[in-house]
């Protein structure tokens, strides 16, 4: 856990996002209307790296796609740093990467780069090394001269990526960052992340990905069909009691596991999974079983904090 | 965002104009003139008159004004709904830029394109007709641009499907003031509030021929096309720029 995390108990450093009371409703041409979003109200602050998760049209697109001003809410605002949305967009630029990567396939990766940067406000003597600095940060290299059209998904995201790291911004909004990022880039891309980490820049992350976001961010909204149903510290120093199922693998002596851990139940070879009250009852059992001569080789909550409070919140205790 | 580097992005507006458009406005003008012109010149032969009183000079000037009117229809098409349709818009405008200014510049670098293609083309008509006038030719498709563009740069903020709407309105406008345009009932002062395409002709022939044109047609014509081209400026400053 680093550092710089705030806690539920910190508040924010400096005000930077505020939803007020955001609503989005759509309306088609024949008067049926869909609610994407109601009554969404959060602040984010500066320094600090959200997390926003949620099923699949719970609405976090819509949120996003206001946040950077190219929707209008139906009711409510948008502000960053005081300004509405779009108006901060086009003063000062916000690293984006969007959901669905949408770059012209005749481009070619290096070209599509150097617009981008003409476009962030770089000048002619930065330009060149920043595009080279994102493309070898990017492992793109290989790439540069290909057309849009030929590369794959997973390239094409991290050519997206590339794109909203082009300018030092303030403001990250990353929409479903590793999608198609294969295992490598995206342990890769939370190194990224982390890095990018610093006191006067704010990062948001939807994903669906709660182990990422678990990882990466502060806190993580939890939204459901529009609403915000509550916001999560991602610190285990607030897990909520409901973490309680564990797998614990030994390297040796398995027997002694019961011995400690009465109701264990054999989860495979040398693995157990072990039910406790809270933490603290999981800490003095490990150090009685280690005090007893057992190898812990690992011990992995079944749910994270995060994928506990995203079931209840979104109406799956299960 | 400095306007100076959304001045310079205009070269890439530029180049992508060139390739993906202005090519194929230089491809089927120069075959389309040459298919409908180039028999009747090789047919008469040394009798052929590259001057007014040529009896083909009607039909090139029709030809010249046809393909002005295509081409900004292939200039426009999709000038601000492509992006929108596609998602391009995405990463452009997460950027420190405007998207007024951006489709505003974008909708005279394209003016610059055509106006360019016009050029070439119309060189390309002195071979037939050494009195056809470049500098007239370019001046009427400026005036046409302006005025059916503004309309088409409208359009494609305000729907997808702009170079069809646009092709409808200005035909339709060219039918119904046909039909209507000569009367004093209600349908008669309606179709006034259409785009002004019956000016088209009398201002393409006087300017092409003789480097004139009536003042109040050009004035209506450009007036028309603009407040269009301002409304269009107006939806993209006040509306959502996601569908």
């Amino acid at each position: 856990m680093s550092a710089a995390r705030h806690t539920d108990n910190d508040g924010p450093a400096a005000l930077v996002i505020e939803f007020k009371n955001v609503g989005k409703i759509y309306k088609s041409l024949l008067g049926n209307s869909v609610k994407a979003v109601e009554e969404f109200s959060l602040v984010v602050g500066d320094g600090e790296i959200l997390g926003i998760a949620g099923p699949n049209g719970a609405g976090k697109t819509t949120l996003i796609a206001m946040l950077l001003g190219y929707l209008k809410p139906t009711t409510g605002s948008v502000e960053i740093d005081g300004m509405s949305a779009r108006q901060y967009v086009e003063r000062n630029g916000i690293g984006y990467l969007s959901e669905l990567v949408a770059i012209p396939p005749k481009w070619r990766a290096e070209t599509a780069l150097t617009r981008y940067a003409i476009l962030s406000g770089l000048s002619d003597a930065d330009l060149p090394a920043r595009v080279r600095y994102v493309i070898d940060l990017l492992g793109l290299e290989e790439h540069r001269d290909k057309k849009v059209k030929a590369l794959s998904k997973g390239i094409l995201q991290r050519l997206g990526l590339a794109q909203a790291l082009l300018r030092d911004e303030k403001l990250l909004v990353l929409d479903e960052p590793t999608h198609g990022l294969d295992p490598l880039w995206t342990q890769r891309f939370r190194d990224i992340v982390d890095s990018l980490r610093r006191p006067d820049r704010t990062i948001l992350i939807a994903s669906h990905n709660l182990d990422e976001l678990q990882r990466l961010a502060d806190r993580v909204a939890i939204i459901d069909r529009g609403r915000l149903q509550r916001v999560v510290s991602t610190s285990y120093e607030h897990a909520p009691p409901a973490l309680t199922r564990f797998r614990i693998a030994v390297a040796a002596g398995r027997d002694q596991v019961r011995t400690v851990f009465p109701d264990a139940v054999e989860a495979g070879r040398d693995e157990f999974d072990v039910t406790v009250h809270s933490i603290q009852q999981l800490n003095a059992g490990l150090y009685e079983l280690i005090a007893n001569g057992v190898l812990v080789a690992s011990v992995m909550p079944e749910r994270s904090a995060l994928e506990q409070q995203f079931r209840e919140a979104v109406g799956e205790t299960q | 965002m400095t306007g100076a580097r959304l001045g310079k992005y205009s070269l890439w507006q530029f180049r992508d104009f060139a390739i993906e458009r202005g090519l194929a406005i230089l491809i089927i003008g120069a075959l389309w003139g040459f298919v409908i012109l180039e028999p009747a010149h090789r047919g008469m032969g040394p009798q052929w008159r590259g001057d007014q009183t040529s009896p083909f000079w009607v039909i090139a000037l029709q030809l010249a004004a046809t393909i002005v009117s295509l081409s900004v229809l292939i200039a426009l098409n999709g000038i601000t709904s492509t992006d929108r349709k596609s998602g391009y818009y995405r990463f452009i405008f997460s950027k420190p830029v405007s998207p007024v200014l951006y489709y505003a510049q974008l909708f005279f670098v394209h003016m610059a394109g055509v106006l360019l293609s016009m050029a070439i083309l119309a060189a390309g008509m002195r071979v037939l007709f050494p009195v056809f006038s470049i500098k007239w030719f370019v001046v009427y498709t400026a005036i046409i641009y302006i005025a059916m563009g503004g309309i088409g740069f409208f359009l494609s903020v305000a729907t997808r499907y702009d170079w069809l709407t646009l092709a409808a309105v200005w035909l339709g406008s060219r039918i119904l003031r046909a039909v209507y345009g000569i009367g004093d009932d209600w349908r008669s002062k309606a179709v006034q509030l259409l785009p002004p395409v019956h000016r088209l002709d009398q201002v393409a022939n006087s300017l092409i021929e003789r480097g004139t044109a009536p003042a109040g047609d050009v004035v209506w014509l450009l007036g028309y096309g603009l407040v269009f081209f301002v409304v269009g400026l107006v939806i993209l400053r006040k509306g959502s720029l996601a569908d």
